[in-house]
């Protein structure tokens, strides 16, 4: 018989690397972002193009089935301008999901002030970005490059001509037409997410800093009488590095022509004023002028 | 080799030089950390936290370097600030876990400390429910449960008692005193109660205006100075004062039968009975005034320019 | 019925927010000097503040605070002086702004307003660059020493404070304690809540007690401790033989409980009969057996009465 006491006693067992801590926040921001109803049903909607592109892919490849329902038209066809169009509307999705993901990943933090107690920890402010960084790349990922390279491999299974070999580059443009994507949207909406306070209006304006510009860019167009406008507008820009990716046909038919070097240039610039915004409200203690 | 050495330590923030300066160690086991608002005892602990880099001077907490050894500082450190700090959607549990493993517990080692810690500070069911739901009371705990979890060597408390109820209050302040006791780790508390740092510290640092003010040794000056005698008397104490005075001791009367008297060494405490009793006066309350803390920080707000120094007593 | 003019006045009041309890039924009168409200958090300090200022109105029961009823509004808040225990300020003003408007809103001219919201600063010792700084740039302690600012500079009769002194320094404490004695010198009714019960002990006339919504106790706080006889008087003794001392008080009848001090070199005890025990105490010091260091009631304070009356209804867990 014994009586025990249960007081205080240090650690003595093993750490992590330091590393490794950026995973951690990694792993509970995935469990925070993944633990809401809406995010799954996000999701699953966001794959529903994927299912209607598989079927419309089995139709293209089985000469039988394609008799029967379309009747030997050329319109169906599996090429670049085809994946261009999967691609794009999955990219599409991933805004949504990204818009309503990346404010659950930072607002929590910001709204109750919890930076000072998790910047205490070994973790830098870098460690921290990188982290929620990881997390909704890892989501993102789920809804933009997975399931297009998966259909990508159905097709090259289901094509009744050799079809793989000389696609390969199609795949490797998806893919990185889809990590450009995905590193942008995760960068603007934690920017967003940490410089608005409330997780709603996060949401909206993450479609505001994607559409709005657009419009500015449409208004100095007219004014101006010049293409560079089109720079500020985001769907013509990733739609255009999309299809120089992916080798598709260009949908505005060489009426725009804008360089490789000014779409990139666009692209950096965003990524840096994301960074920017980061540097300034990621802080464990504000700090107060005057 | 103390707990936290400062060696000219200077640190500006928006233009303005907050810390002006800092030279001393702290070797106590655990330091109270006073000073009026805005003398910089919050920029202390944040540069110490490393979430300010000092543009001079430097700081040492364990001996490890507060501009190289960042992240190695904060492994060994627990931080309980202020204000309100949380993820509110989470639940303590949760919360206590998650704080543990960014400090390096694996996970299954987090969730063990983090259950061990919630049940030495005193949540019970309540570790379950969401943050967000806790009483301010509740809200302290935590903080103070996820700097202990992962064992740091040194626990930085800032205001631990704000807003408590007294019931509350003396609960965390036997919390600290338990802690101090275990002897793992060290304390730094910064608190505006100096009552609580009283109770519960060995050694203060007196900030002002950004530079040290004093830097104290509280329990040595307890042992020091026994013949200040602080008394409540009843009946007949001018006659009281008068022997005592011709006895060669000095004696002062005030208003509500209090009597102050300083002994020569020769005396004790019972030639005031004595003596009480010959001249029809009765002590209903003695005790030996001690230099309390009150006094040391009146005395160190009157230093200008922070020399820091041993606070004296007076002669 | 003139003594009424003078004091503030809860008769039988209630509040209940939809379900949840604010007070119930509580019967008090304060008198001008300083009254501190004590208990738990959430035991009704804040809702009894609320209605002695007119913020809200109780559900049952009558309050009169100096012959006035909060629906004579102009009148009952001109005297009225309220400092919140909530930290947020409207945007964009600097303190002074802040102080000034909250005067203006009771009719009188700029100039005059002007010298008051000086004085008022003054009389809290914010210095006068801070006043003219922007609020949002000012620490929790100058913030505390503007609401307060804003609450006597009116020169009300009645100056209500929840949690004045939370987030100010030791000297900042001091002083506002001085404020607030002078004020209450000078026939103000200041009521204050207040968890520091040292401070309590220090400066109030009187203590309110309050815990769950119910009125426990109020009066003077030796008057209160008397009443609590279930509980004798406590005194520590710090000597060098405490338990020889505690047979001989317990040989003459004197002690009801004794108890040593962790450290061994004191010991407390209870006694029914205070004035019998001090000359027993007295006649065994002279004696000499036992070296007797320091006296002292141990229970005659704020704390105490809070412990026996209040203890841990209050507790977070």
């Amino acid at each position: 018989m014994s009586v025990f006491q249960h007081d205080y006693r240090p650690y003595d067992g093993p750490t992590t690397a330091l590393w490794k801590r950026p995973l951690v926040l990694a792993r509970y921001g995935l469990a925070e972002a993944w633990g809401s109803k809406i995010t799954v049903g996000l999701a699953v909607l966001g794959l529903l193009p994927c299912v209607v592109d598989l079927v419309l892919m089995y139709l293209a490849d089985n000469p039988v089935a394609k008799m029967l329902v379309v009747g030997g038209s050329k319109v169906l066809e599996i090429n670049e301008k085809f994946f261009f169009g999967v691609l794009e509307t999955q990219c599409w999705f991933a805004l949504v999901l990204a818009a309503w993901i990346a404010p659950r990943l930072v607002s929590f933090d910001l709204g109750d002030n919890a930076l000072p107690i998790l910047l205490s920890h070994p973790l830098s402010r870098f460690g921290y970005v990188l982290g929620k960084f990881i997390a909704l790349v890892v989501s993102l990922s789920y809804v933009t490059w997975i399931p297009v390279l998966i259909l990508f491999l159905y097709q090259c299974y289901a094509s009744p001509v050799p079809w793989a070999a000389g696609h390969l580059g199609l795949a490797v443009g998806m893919f990185l037409g889809a990590v450009v994507w995905i590193v942008m949207l995760s960068l603007i909406g934690l920017a967003v997410s940490s410089w608005v306070k409330w997780r709603v209006i996060a949401t909206g304006a993450m479609f505001a800093v994607i559409f709005v510009p657009a419009g500015v860019g449409g208004i100095a167009n007219a004014i101006l009488r010049t293409k560079w406008g089109f720079l500020l507008n985001v769907p013509v820009v990733m739609s255009e590095l999309w299809q120089r990716l992916l080798g598709a046909p260009d949908i505005f038919n060489g009426r725009l022509e804008l360089p490789n070097m000014a779409i990139a240039g666009v692209l950096i610039a965003a990524s840096l004023a994301c960074v920017a915004v980061l540097n300034a409200r990621i802080r464990a203690r504000e700090v107060v002028r005057g | 080799m103390g707990v936290i050495a400062l060696d000219r330590l200077e640190v500006r923030l928006g233009g303005r030089t907050v810390l002006n300066g800092l030279t001393g160690e702290l070797r106590g086991h655990a330091v109270g950390l006073l000073g009026p608002n805005g003398a910089g005892k919050s920029t202390l602990i944040n540069t110490l936290l490393g979430f300010h880099e000092p543009s001079g001077g430097n700081a040492k907490v364990l001996g490890l370097d507060a501009r190289t050894d960042r992240m190695r500082i904060r492994q060994s450190v627990g931080y309980m600030p202020e204000n309100d700090s949380f993820i509110g959607n989470m639940s303590g549990v949760r919360f206590v876990r998650y704080m543990a493993e960014l400090s390096g517990l694996p996970p299954a080692a987090a969730l063990e400390r983090a259950h061990e810690a919630l049940f030495y500070v005193g949540l019970g069911e309540v570790r379950y429910r969401k943050i967000s739901t806790y009483s301010l009371g509740m809200k302290q705990l935590i903080k103070l449960a996820q700097a202990l979890a992962h064992g740091p060597k040194l626990l930085i408390l800032d205001e631990p008692t704000n807003g408590l109820d007294p019931t509350a209050r003396q609960r965390m302040v036997q919390l600290i005193k338990e802690i101090r006791k275990e002897g793992s780790m060290h304390m730094l508390i910064s608190s505006h109660l100096l009552r609580d740092i009283d109770e519960t510290c060995d050694e203060v640092l007196i900030l002002n205006k950004g530079r040290i003010a004093a830097i104290s040794n509280i329990e040595e000056e307890r042992r020091s100075h026994r013949n200040f005698i602080e008394m409540e008397m009843t009946g007949n104490t001018e006659a009281f004062a008068e022997k005592m005075q011709a006895k060669g001791c000095e004696c002062a009367r005030f208003a509500g039968g209090r009597v102050k008297v300083v002994m020569p060494d020769a005396l004790g405490q019972r030639d005031l009975y004595v003596i009480a009793a010959e001249t029809g006066a009765e002590i209903r309350r003695i005790q030996t005034r001690r230099d309390s803390l009150e006094d040391i920080f009146l005395r160190a707000m009157e230093y200008e320019g922070g020399r820091i120094d041993h606070v004296s007593l007076p002669a | 019925m003139n003594a009424a003019v003078d004091t503030i006045r809860f008769e039988n009041v209630s509040k209940f927010y939809g379900e949840v309890l604010g007070v119930n039924r509580i019967t008090v009168t304060l008198s001008p000097g300083i009254t501190t409200l004590v208990g738990p958090n959430g035991s009704g300090k804040t809702t009894l503040m609320n209605l002695m200022t007119g913020l809200v109105q109780p559900s049952r029961g009558k309050i009169s605070v100096l012959g006035l009823e909060p629906s004579n509004a102009t009148e009952f808040f001109c005297n009225v002086g309220y400092c919140a225990q909530f930290d947020s300020f409207p945007r964009g003003l600097t303190g002074f702004q802040f102080v000034l408007d909250s005067l203006m809103l009771f009719g009188m001219s700029e100039e005059d307003a002007h010298g008051l919201a000086a004085e008022a600063l003054e009389r809290v010792q914010l210095d006068a660059a801070a006043a003219h700084r922007n609020i949002a740039g000012y620490s929790k302690g100058m913030r505390q020493k503007i609401r307060l600012a804003q609450a006597i500079a009116h020169h009300p009769r009645v100056l209500v404070l929840d949690e004045p002194l939370n987030g100010l320094d030791p000297m900042a404490r001091a002083e506002s304690l001085a404020l607030f004695q002078e004020l209450g010198r000078q026939g103000m009714h200041v009521v204050i809540s207040s968890h520091i019960l040292d401070e309590v002990d220090r400066v109030s006339d009187r203590v309110v007690l309050i815990t769950g919504g119910y009125l426990i106790a109020q009066g003077n706080i030796h008057e209160v401790r008397q009443e609590v006889r279930d509980k004798p008087m406590q005194l520590l003794i710090r000597c060098d033989k405490p338990d020889l001392l505690a047979s001989k008080m317990f040989a003459v009848n004197h002690c009801v409980e004794a108890r040593l001090h962790a450290d061994g070199r004191g010991i407390f005890l209870r006694t029914g009969d205070v004035d019998q025990f001090y000359r027993v105490l007295n006649e065994i010091a002279i004696e000499g057996v036992v070296k007797i260091e320091a006296v002292a009631p141990f229970d005659d304070n704020a704390n105490a009465i809070y412990q026996y009356l209040i203890g841990s209804d209050g507790s977070t867990t």
